[in-house]
């Protein structure tokens, strides 16, 4: 289950998992947005090399318009998959408070 | 030991995760290695789903090992491709150089504590064997998980 709310002048609220079965549904969501986007991920649980995919596809597409993605309050099981990924090199992460 | 058999279909994969959410309350194991369980399964099972050519269900089984679990995936009907030799990722390329895809099986030996992979040619099935523990002990011989056949 994943649940995506807010975006253009909130914060984007991410939470539950994001897989391989609700990659399509993530990544549909975030198109729509521009600019520099932040992702609020206090709420996401678990992610997977789909969801790495939806974040590297909307960041790239970001950064072509002269915007960026940005995650905050990234847990520390995230942290260690955006380290492993080498994410944490291209993405602006935020940890959790 | 704890065993079930998936379709071959992304969807699926809620199946899985129901299925490894049962097993870990009915092994009784630490609760702290689920994420990484569900990540390895799904990068092994999205994999098989995605470029596997068989049609046969792909089994799981979940085995009790001291501290965690050992897990075997076993894909029937398949090719040869041994999943811990990957091709490689350069994870250090700016955002611009890169293209998603290709990590799932990069990551899997940076989460669990060893992974293995067999083939065998005469039955054309493929056994991963991948073993999760809140230590670097080694697992418990007598938890009973022996060689399986597709």
């Amino acid at each position: 289950m994943l649940t995506i709310e807010g975006g253009d002048d909130t914060p984007v609220a991410i939470s539950g998992r994001l897989d391989a079965t609700q990659a399509a549904a993530a990544q549909s969501y975030l198109d729509r947005l521009a600019g520099v986007v932040t992702l609020d991920c206090a709420g996401l649980e678990y992610l997977s090399s789909a969801g790495l995919g939806v974040l590297l596809k909307t960041h790239k597409r970001l950064l072509a318009s002269g915007g960026r993605l940005r995650l905050t309050e990234v847990s520390r099981h995230l942290q260690d998959i955006f380290s492993y990924s080498g994410f944490d090199q291209i993405l602006e992460i935020e940890p959790c408070r | 030991m704890e065993s079930a058999a998936f379709p071959r279909r992304i969807d699926a994969l809620t199946e899985v995760v129901a299925f490894i959410t049962a097993a870990f309350e009915r092994l009784d194991a630490p609760l702290e290695l689920r994420r990484d369980v569900d990540f390895v399964l799904e990068e092994l099972f999205t994999n098989v789903v995605k470029y596997g050519r068989g049609v046969a269900p792909v089994t799981i089984d979940i085995a009790a090992v001291a501290g965690g679990v050992e897990v075997t995936l076993t894909e029937p009907e398949a090719e040869r491709f041994d999943i811990t030799r990957p091709p490689t990722v350069d994870t250090t390329l700016p955002a611009e150089s890169r293209r998603p895809g290709g990590l799932g099986l990069h990551l899997i030996p940076r989460v669990v504590d060893s992974v293995k992979y067999d083939y065998s040619a005469a039955e054309r099935c493929s056994r991963i064997t991948f073993l999760k523990t809140t230590t670097s002990a080694p697992p418990d011989d007598a938890a009973g998980h022996g060689e399986k056949t597709c």
